[in-house]
Formats: structure tokens, sequence, C-alpha cells
């Protein structure tokens, strides 16, 4: 346990683009439940707190078989709110960084060491592979400097540190509330979100290669 | 900023009535009494009722000086003892029974209220509901945290500004599960998430 950050892991969404009528964290890959093989990136993270809302009582039930020290935050509206209503709720009480981990992002096990133990503010983003994706500007530096739907040079995919005197509530996507911090540092990892089924297929394809 | 805690299960790691029916050999028919309470078949209100009426004649002393020496969970007895100002217990059990427990606690408390004649309950004389407690202390301008884990909980939480549902004995009631903010499993994360609402 030496990550002195609090990690907020989103789990509250209903995963409507994936059509399986399963929350994501439930997901099988390869065999292992999502959350699964999340929470065994997180073995050195004092202060896990993960958001539920849809399924919530299967996800905490499958947390609870790996581990007990979590703490579950409730997003009630997680209808009617995105990431970012989730995120604001999970950090809001939690330590003074938080990094926000979308629960349907997977990141390479090297890269979620060096995000770990990466001090200050951040944003994460990889080379773009998905469509309809939301797109990171950066500086020759790699900072970040904006968001974009139209076009970038990186795709966002998070995870992202933020202070929590800088944490602003958001009912719209978790870089809504980054968005109003920038320019901020970057980082380039290798992480892939699961949205869809084509997505699906890929991930179990990649990992098996971690 | 005010920290309330339900008794049972939350704050002791065994459940009291259990404890104190085996004193009186009622165990049968406390445990009947249960199953339909948590089945919905009986309401809260009623139920305790009942239970006091079920338990009256065991010796108050002998049930006090028992509940005394239920174990506690360390941490959460750790928290409350650093910030005794801040913390009560809030329990519909009666009063009588838990004066042993509450001085080992050491904080604030409310509870039920009975007559007591020669060592023994002749009548009962309030009923708690814990979400006058939340109000009473929202009156006074505190921002309101409630632990607990029962349906019996379930409205002081909704009242609560912070609620944290705490499944350290049991798991929490499936009613907290659509009210509740937190929800935690040991004492660990219990104690973690109140140090960080400090
Ligand atoms: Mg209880």
């Amino acid at each position: 346990m030496s990550c002195s950050k609090s990690v907020v892991l989103s789990c509250a969404g209903i995963g409507s683009r994936l059509g399986l009528g399963l929350t994501k964290a439930l997901l099988k890959i390869n065999g292992r439940s999502l959350i699964s093989l999340q929470l065994e990136q997180f073995s050195e993270v004092e202060d896990l707190r993960i958001v539920v809302g849809f399924q919530a009582k299967s996800i905490i039930e499958e947390v609870l078989s790996i581990r007990k020290d979590v703490t579950f935050i409730f997003n009630h509206l997680y209808f009617e709110t995105k990431t970012g209503a989730s995120f604001y709720l999970g950090a809001k009480d939690a330590r003074d960084e938080i990094i926000e981990w979308d629960g349907d992002l997977l990141v390479h096990p090297d890269d979620v060491k060096t995000i770990l133990n990466t001090e200050g503010e951040f944003i994460c983003y990889s080379d773009i592979t998905s469509d309809g994706a939301v797109f990171c500007k950066t500086d020759e530096n790699g900072n970040v400097l904006a968001f974009s739907r139209e076009n970038g040079d990186y795709e966002w995919t998070g995870p992202a540190c933020i202070k929590k005197e800088h944490l602003t509530y958001s009912s719209n996507n978790v870089y809504n509330i980054f968005e109003r911090v920038l320019p901020m540092k970057g980082m380039k990892i290798r992480a892939y979100d699961i949205d869809t089924y084509n997505d699906y297929k890929r991930v179990s394809e990649i990992i098996k290669n971690w | 900023m005010k920290f309330l805690f339900d008794l049972d299960g939350t704050i002791t790691s065994q459940e009291t009535l259990p404890v104190i029916a085996r004193l009186g050999n009622l165990s049968d028919k406390i445990d009947q009494l249960t199953r339909e309470t948590i089945q919905g078949n009986v309401p809260f209100i009623e139920s305790f009722i009942q239970r006091v009426n079920i338990l009256k004649d065991i010796p108050v002393s002998l049930i006090s000086d028992s509940l005394s020496r239920i174990p506690l969970y360390r941490e959460v007895c750790d928290f409350i003892d650093n910030h005794r100002e801040n913390c009560v217990v809030v329990t519909g059990n009666l009063s009588c029974w838990c004066e042993g427990l509450f001085a080992k606690i050491g904080c604030k408390n409310f509870s039920s209220e009975a007559l007591v004649e020669n060592d023994a309950v002749v009548k009962l004389k309030s009923i708690l509901r814990k979400e006058t407690i939340v109000e009473l202390y929202q009156a006074q301008g505190e921002k309101v945290v409630f632990v607990g884990d029962g349906n019996n909980d379930l409205e002081a939480m909704r009242l609560a500004d912070i609620s944290i549902a705490a499944g350290l004995t049991h798991n929490p009631a499936n009613s907290l599960f659509s009210i509740t903010d937190y929800m935690v499993f040991n004492e660990t994360a219990l104690c973690r998430v109140l140090n960080q609402l400090c």
C-alpha cells in the first residue's frame, strides 16, 4: 500500500452502448470480470473508492470477494448523469489528490504503476483508436491544452489526477471537470476503454499479451 | 459536524438482542419475532413493543451487566474516543438495558425509555425514532453524518446530510441501498471515511 492518493473508480453506468444488459464491471474478459482485473492493479492503493449505481449489489459482491476495505459511493442518479457526477461524488470527501478512473478502462500494468507513482495533477491519453473519441490537444511537451470532439493529437482515455481544491461538479463527462483546470501535465499511456462490442473483442485480444 | 451511530452491529460486533434473549431462555421467541420483522411482516415499532414485552421480566441489572461485556469494534470506539464531543449513539434499545454499554462507549446517547421497578421493566415510556435525533441536531445548525445498518436506520439515514451504510456485522439492510451515500464493509474503511469527513 504505497499510493497516497485516492482512486475513484466509476462503475455506476448502465453500459448502454455495449448492449449486453450487464454492467461493464462484471463483463468477463478472458474469463475474469473487468473489475477484478482492475482491482488487481490497485493493490497498492489504500483509499480505493468505487462509485456504484446500476447493479450496485452485484458489483459490491464481486469486489468483496477480492477485497473488503473499499469505500463504495452511490450515484443514485446514474441514469440521468454521466461520469462527471460519479467522479465528483467519489472525490468530494476523498484525499487531497484524487485519481479518476473509468470503470470501463483497462490500462497496461506498467503504465498503471507509473500513474500511481506520479506526483501532482496530470491527464493521461493514448494513441487514437476509438470511433467517436474525445481528443486531447497538446503542446510540444505533451501538456494538455484542450479537449475536443473534432480533432486532436491523442485520444482522451483517462486516468487523470486532480487536486481537491480544483474539483467542481459536472453532471456531464469527467473531462468537463478537468477542462476547467487546463493546461495540465499530460502522460501518454497504453489504455483501452470498452464502449462497444468491437472494443470488447479487441481488448480481450490485446490484454493476452500483457 | 455530528456523527450519529447506530449501536447494534455498528459499534457492537455482536447483536445485543440475542444476548438478552439467552439470559431469559427466550431465544426461540425472539428469533421468530426477528425473522418476521426482517421479512416485513411485523412493522418495526410493533416488533419493538412485542420484544420488550417478551424480555421484560429478565432482571434489568443482569442485562445491563451482560451488555457491558459485549465485544465492541475497537477502531470505531477509538474514533468515538477521539471525537467524543461530536459523537452520539442513537439506539432503539432501552436505556436501562444499555447503561453499562453506554458507560463503556463514553459519548452522548439517545435511546428508548422504560419504567423500571424491582429490577424489571414494567412499562415502555418512549420509543426512539432515530430520525428525530437527526432533526434535533440539524435544527442546531449541525451537519449530520449517520452510520447505520438496519431497516430502523432508514429514515434517519435518508434525512442525514451524509449517510454511511456499514456492513460490519451483517450486510446492510436492502432498503439502505437506495438511499445511502456511502457503504463500507469493514472497520478500516468505515474509520477512513469518518476521518475524511472530519
Ligand atoms: Mg444495527
